[in-house]
């Protein structure tokens, strides 16, 4: 049900006298501006900004770092990096590129995409989805700060048992690793919870869930996978906490522990991991062909059905990441048939893709390349992906470069690929202008030759025998040439892919000079809701609910068949779109207990890390910020009444129409 | 189009969020809680998994006669467990079976002080929560109690694989039970407040959610733990 | 141990494997050109080839022992498979994207594309054909898996392998007492069968060496693979797959060889500072050579002569002195009168290191990282050539001529300056300051004369 007539809403009986005060120290920042704007603010756009600006810091780490490793592997034998250095940045280098960029990426595009495409004015929990960002970035900058505190992690991003433990790597590297993840984990945990209620909950009347965009459902796709596989890895990550911590046994062999517990955990978790990684990029692209193909998506229950197949699937098959690790052939002919069929959904999207393509009048600007480059990458990292299905096969690749350029097909020529895409695509949404498509044409073509003059020479580096962290490798190993080519391969990449932020900032600069002109609602004859409102988007999103009556939506109500069968437009976008006026929309004030409470679990942290004393305020933080959370008001008293918090259930639908 | 229900307005006080209400008809407090107890049973799940793994590798270090193993514990007590091929000695069943009791009739309680609520009788609301608060404390003192005892006996958290995961899944369930417990107080608190009103009802249903969730994995803890040799 | 006379068809097939990777290495290669002149894809199709052309010790499309053959077999016709996808996807998106494109500003809003929706019997089509074409692959797949877990039965050799941070030790049960043996009867050596921790399952008189593993060629010889510290993994390429050696759990594999000759490895499970630095070989020897070899093995190392009253001390004495005095506190040399069990106590992480007894016969040292006859700065020592595979060196020949002792005195006095080690938490060989120069050159000339 939901609130589309200007019918007149009976107030409940529970009068809101009930309230409590507000705690006067942090009584809401109403209109803050600037800096104080963007730490209290709830607004689901603003956070979705927030998610994208840290990834883009991180990315920035996780890159240099792989220039490094890149530099060192250039020629055979080299010293540029000692083996110690080298072990901490081949770790945090995947540690970071998986849980800082390419997760919070996906939480960008979901934070600020998956609202405006249900039709919402916000997400569910606002206040939980402003935490859910600042707990992701304390944890991920405590993660980071390992650097000047006694060196990374130096375990490998899977961190295996028991390598991990205190005996094997001394220094809190891995102490930093764990517990900035297990914090991490605690945002993407509320951000789950918080971003399915909203899909599940406050989607536009009408929008059944066949209507929903495919990004939608890879979003909701994604959140389950996410909601269900952080606590897999947070109890892995206890586990080694208490291990190291506070000396427990659990990876202590000589107690009898069995090592393969942690690599079973960790691929429970890891594997639906790699799915919630590629699933968003994914959605991207199901957008961006479409439109400009200028046709609808080929097939799309089957797009939304593989979807979830593979979210399912995607449960079956950790074991494959352990065929080497001794499981007996019974399990390892299992997981290794279980893997193989799950190429079969994923192959059903990169046809139905094609399909779209197939026939259409293709635009091939910035996003559209990009996505192509999704598509025609990824299958590239996919059928690397079957010979490792086949346990035989893998047990000669697994854990060399082989497998190094297969996960990079995915997660970079795929994921990453599919999200700058979505970047060029949404950006004039997000910011009120375009992206220069003549230096996006540079980006992309510089970034498929760096890409694939860096990862296409690693599979055969590593048929050729040449193990995957390895610091250093002899000349007479014959791998001198393709690491050569690889590493000089990765410097266009690095530079290429710079040149996402060089165009943001190009662009900006000339839309300013040029007066800001209004880049229109729907620049791109887009075909779902959020090209019906004002770019950049207003903060109230919707003046009016939109309401919903058929996929693609907004491109129904542009396009209509006229007598003869034949389509024709009856509409632009511009004519269509939603004015803007937000007057007596009423939105949910900003807020500082989100940051103040996601401000103590790096304090527990440190505190577990170092001296247990730091605990104590960092425990008083998190009761006071908790206590803090939920006395706060709805909104602050003193505000007109028209202000008051329940008017926005009637203001929503009563002033627009 | 229907009246705007109570849940939703509960919904909006806590979280005010944008303009749509339900399209489940399930407020978005309830929706997010039942997503939060699923994440839970995952939590829960690879908990109990690491437990029976450790203890039985520690049985078998045990049984094959690992000095490493052996020699964390008193002599007898391994000679038991050598018999046994268990680690059954170590429990007093009739004891812990007891305060699990405790605890499941703590869930007819929470049942009780939601119907009060509901029907707007105060009293009775204060009342079983309060019975439910208490019986969720006489179970936390039974496993004080019980974590002691074992602590005199020689099974510590440090010495083996079987002390740190048999203190570890229980020691992760008295937490939860003890964010009940506080979490019941304060809900008492708000009561005494006269904060505490029917438009609540739906906040104490949730947490009777979690109180009923929080038993039912305690009666899997029991019978996984105590019961299954 | 000598049914050698293994049929020779395995070597007939290398043909088309050979020509396969060609093909997908050139395929691979290709992806970096889309957009790039094709003069530029003659180049790189010129150093794909150049490069298969030259040695590649780890190359894995080059099998020479059954077990990866079993795999490259398989492989073969999948490489074949996954080129054509390959082909059909990858060009059809492209051709795709060069035959739609309209220029956004010539594109007409009132002439639209035809707006398909789908196509219910295309989609099921393209969903249940690729499971077909999986179904079928999972046949041949499932049944290697299970062929490459065939064991001998009875056990003939087996060899128990350990990893070690950061070198590969090996055991072989000689006296056959039972530690290898198959305790439960049911022809399956698995970890029912052997003691953990490992300090139960060594034993006085088996044979204990260090980074090469030898074996005859023409029969398969079973491992059986466990760690005495982190997950490690043991690979030998061009002979078969590699498995996990994982601490407190005994993993089985196989290998067998052809062709006598030297197959390299290297680590493929992180294992910590010097994972790079923690390389390995299989020498396989002729049967007779291998009995030759091992009858040596078996011997006792020889004291060196003491020096009679009021004559000077030989170096290899002295050496010898300063060895007991320094390095047996965690290296073993079997010596007349050496209690082997007593003294040699190997904990999880602390001072395990390589068995000395038979220094002299190895052809590698320090993790497989150093040649121990030639100081060659390009590290040629894992040269693929089977030509230049020299038996001698193991065979108790050692030409002290050839011995690269600056190498072995700078490993001996700075072994950290040459492979990271963290010998303070007793992981790896610590540096001994103290040495003289003149206690190097003992002690080197002690080593020599283990052969």
């Amino acid at each position: 049900m939901a609130i589309i007539e200007g019918e007149p809403l009976a107030l409940p009986s529970g009068t809101p006298d009930d309230r409590p005060n507000p705690l006067g120290v942090f009584a809401r920042p109403h209109n803050a501006t600037g800096f104080k704007d963007w730490l209290t603010t709830v607004d689901h756009k603003k956070i979705g900004i927030m998610y994208g600006a840290a990834a883009m810091f991180f990315l920035i780490l996780g890159g240099v770092s792989a220039l490094l490793i890149r530099i060192q592997l250039a020629t055979p034998n080299n010293t540029f990096l000692s083996a110690d250095a080298y072990n901490q940045v081949f770790t945090m280098h995947g540690t970071i590129m998986v849980f800082l960029v390419v997760m919070p990426i996906g939480a960008a595009f979901a934070n600020f995409l998956m609202p405006l495409q249900v039709g919402a004015r916000d997400v569910a929990f606002p206040r939980i989805n402003a935490f859910s960002f600042w707990v992701f970035l304390f944890g991920g900058l405590m993660l980071n700060t390992s650097w000047f505190l006694g060196g990374g992690a130096d375990g490998g991003w899977f961190n295996y048992a028991p390598n991990n433990g205190i005996a094997y790597s001394p220094s809190s590297g891995i102490d930093f690793w764990n517990i900035g993840l297990l914090i991490a984990g605690i945002g993407s945990l509320t951000g789950a919870i918080n971003l399915i209620t909203t899909v599940l909950n406050m989607r536009a009347p009408g929008m059944s869930f066949m209507k929903m965009p495919v990004f939608v459902w890879m979003t909701l796709v994604t959140q389950f996978l996410l909601l269900f596989a952080i606590p897999v890895l947070t109890v892995a990550q206890v586990l080694l906490m208490l291990d190291r911590q506070f000396d427990s046994n659990f990876f202590n062999v000589e107690q009898g522990a069995d090592p393969l517990l942690w690599q079973h955990l960790f691929w429970i978790f890891g594997h639906p991991e790699v799915y919630l990684m590629i699933l968003p990029a994914f959605g991207i692209v199901s957008e961006i062909i479409p439109t400009f193909s200028r046709k609808p998506i080929f097939g799309y229950p089957f797009m939304v059905f593989s979807g979830v197949a593979i979210g399912f699937m995607g449960w079956g098959v950790w074991a494959h990441h352990m065929f080497v690790s001794g499981l007996g052939p019974l399990s390892v002919s299992a997981f290794s048939v279980a893997t193989m069929f799950i190429a079969v959904p994923t192959g059903v999207k990169i046809l139905n893709w094609l399909a779209t393509m197939w026939g259409g009048k293709l635009t091939l600007n910035t996003a559209m390349l990009f996505s192509i480059g999704l598509v025609t990458q990824f299958t590239i990292g996919g059928l690397s992906g079957v010979s490792h299905a086949i346990a035989p096969s893998d047990t000669q690749q697994t854990d060399t470069y082989y497998i190094v350029a297969h996960f990079h097909y995915v997660l970079f020529g795929g994921a990453l690929f599919g999200f700058v895409a979505g970047m060029y695509f949404w950006w004039p949404k997000a910011f009120g202008y375009k992206l220069g498509e003549k230096l996006g044409k540079w980006n992309f073509w510089g970034m498929v030759i760096g890409f694939n003059l860096t990862f296409g020479p690693m599979h055969i580096l590593g048929l050729q025998g040449m193990p995957r962290r390895m610091q250093t490798y002899d000349d007479a190993m014959g791998l001198n040439l393709w690491n050569f080519v690889a590493s000089v391969g990765s410097f266009i990449l690095g530079v290429a892919t710079l040149l996402v932020l060089v165009n943001a900032y190009l662009s900006s600069r000339k839309w300013k000079a040029a007066g800001r002109p209004d880049v229109g609602p729907d620049p791109w004859d887009g075909r779902t809701i959020e090209w019906s409102i004002q770019s950049p988007a207003p903060n109230h999103n919707f003046d009016v609910d939109p309401v919903v009556t058929s996929l693609d939506d907004f491109w129904h109500r542009k396009y209509a068949e006229d007598e003869s069968g034949k389509i024709r437009r009856v509409a632009t976008g511009a004519q269509l779109a939603q004015p803007g006026n937000g007057e007596g929309v009423h939105l949910p004030a900003s807020s500082y207990w989100p940051i103040v409470l996601a401000a103590s679990f790096p304090i527990i942290g440190y505190g577990i890390m170092f001296t247990l004393w730091l605990t104590i305020p960092g425990g008083l933080l998190l009761v006071l910020g908790l206590y803090g959370w939920s006395l706060e008001p709805a909104d602050d008293l003193d505000l007109p009444h028209d202000h008051d918090d329940h008017a926005d259930l009637a203001g929503v639908g009563a002033s627009h129409d | 189009m229907t009246d705007v229900t109570v849940d939703q307005v509960v919904d909006h006080h806590d979280d005010h969020g944008g303009g749509h209400a339900s399209s489940l008809g399930l407020s978005n407090m309830k929706l997010a809680f039942w997503l939060f107890l699923g994440s839970e049973c995952l939590l829960f799940g690879a908990l109990i998994s690491s437990y029976l793994l450790s203890k039985t590798r520690f049985i078998t270090e045990i049984i094959a006669g690992n000095p490493n193993v052996v020699s964390t514990m008193p002599a007898e007590l391994i000679q038991e467990f050598q018999e046994k091929g268990s680690v059954e000695p170590m429990f007093d069943i009739p004891f812990t079976s007891l305060s699990s009791f405790v605890l499941l009739m703590s869930s007819l309680s929470m049942v009780l002080a939601h119907s009060a609520i509901v029907k707007g009788d105060q009293r009775n609301t204060r009342l079983w929560l309060g019975t439910t608060a208490m019986l969720g404390s006489i179970f936390i003192g039974g496993q004080i109690y019980e974590f002691t005892a074992f602590y005199r006996e020689g099974l510590t958290f440090t010495n083996n694989l079987f002390g740190s995961a048999f203190f570890t899944l229980t020691g992760f369930h008295g937490i939860h039970v003890t964010g009940g417990i506080i979490m019941l107080l304060s809900l008492l608190f708000l009561s005494f407040q006269g904060k505490l009103n029917s438009s609540r009802a739906e906040t104490v249903e949730l947490v009777g959610l979690y109180w009923h969730f929080v038993d039912v994995v305690w009666v899997l803890i029991f019978t996984i733990v105590y019961l299954i040799p | 141990m000598t049914k050698f006379a293994r049929p020779t068809v395995w070597r007939r097939r290398r043909g088309p494997a050979t020509l396969v990777q060609d093909m997908n290495a050139s395929l691979t290669a290709a992806r970096g050109r889309r957009g790039v002149p094709s003069a530029a894809f003659a180049l790189v199709a010129l150093l794909t080839l150049s490069a298969c052309a030259e040695d590649k010790p780890l190359n894995t499309f080059e099998p020479r022992g059954p077990q990866a053959q079993m795999i490259d077999n398989l492989m073969t016709r999948i490489w074949v498979i996954m080129a054509i996808v390959f082909v059909l996807v990858v060009g059809g998106g492209i051709a795709l994207a060069i035959k739609g494109r309209v220029k956004a500003e010539d594109f007409d809003y009132e002439d639209l594309p035809y707006q398909r929706h789908g196509n219910d019997k295309l989609e099921i089509g393209w969903t249940i054909a690729p499971a077909v074409l999986l179904a079928i692959i999972c046949i041949p797949t499932v049944a290697t898996i299970w062929k490459l877990e065939e064991r001998n039965e009875p056990q003939e050799l087996d060899v128990m392998v350990i990893g070690r941070q950061w070198w590969w030790e090996y055991r072989y049960d000689v006296d056959g007492d039972g530690f290898f043996q198959d305790a439960n009867g049911d022809g399956v050596v698995d970890d029912k069968d052997i003691e953990w921790p490992l300090e139960l399952a060594l034993d006085n008189d088996d044979l204990s060496i260090a980074n090469e593993l030898v074996i005859p060629t023409g029969e398969q010889i079973d491992l059986v693979i466990t760690s005495g510290d982190v997950i490690h993994s043991f690979w030998i390429p061009r002979l078969n797959g590699k498995r996990d050696a994982v601490p407190g759990r005994i993993h089985t594999w196989s290998l067998e060889a052809d062709e006598p000759g030297k197959y390299n490895g290297w680590c493929t499970e992180y294992c910590g500072l010097s994972h790079a630095r923690m390389r390995m070989s299989t020498i396989a020897l002729s049967p007779a050579d291998f009995e030759t070899w091992y009858a040596n093995q078996m011997l006792q190392a020889e004291l060196p002569e003491a020096p009679a009253e009021g004559e000077v001390a030989s170096p290899e004495w002295a050496g010898r002195q300063t060895f007991e005095q320094v390095c047996a506190s965690c290296h073993v040399v079997d010596t007349p009168g050496f209690e082997y069990a007593e003294n040699f106590v190997a904990p999880l992480t602390a001072k395990a290191a390589p068995n000395l007894t038979h220094f002299a016969t190895r052809s590698v040292m320090a993790g497989a990282i150093f040649s121990q006859y030639s100081e060659d700065p390009t590290g040629r020592l894992i040269d693929a050539d089977d030509d230049s595979f020299d038996v001698s060196n193991y065979l108790g020949l050692a030409d002290e001529g050839r011995f690269n002792d600056a190498q072995l005195r700078r490993w001996i006095s700075d072994a950290p300056s040459q492979k990271a080690m963290a010998a303070e938490d007793q992981r790896g060989m610590p540096a001994f300051p103290q040495l003289t120069d003149e206690d190097l050159t003992n002690l080197v000339a002690y080593l020599a004369t283990l052969d």
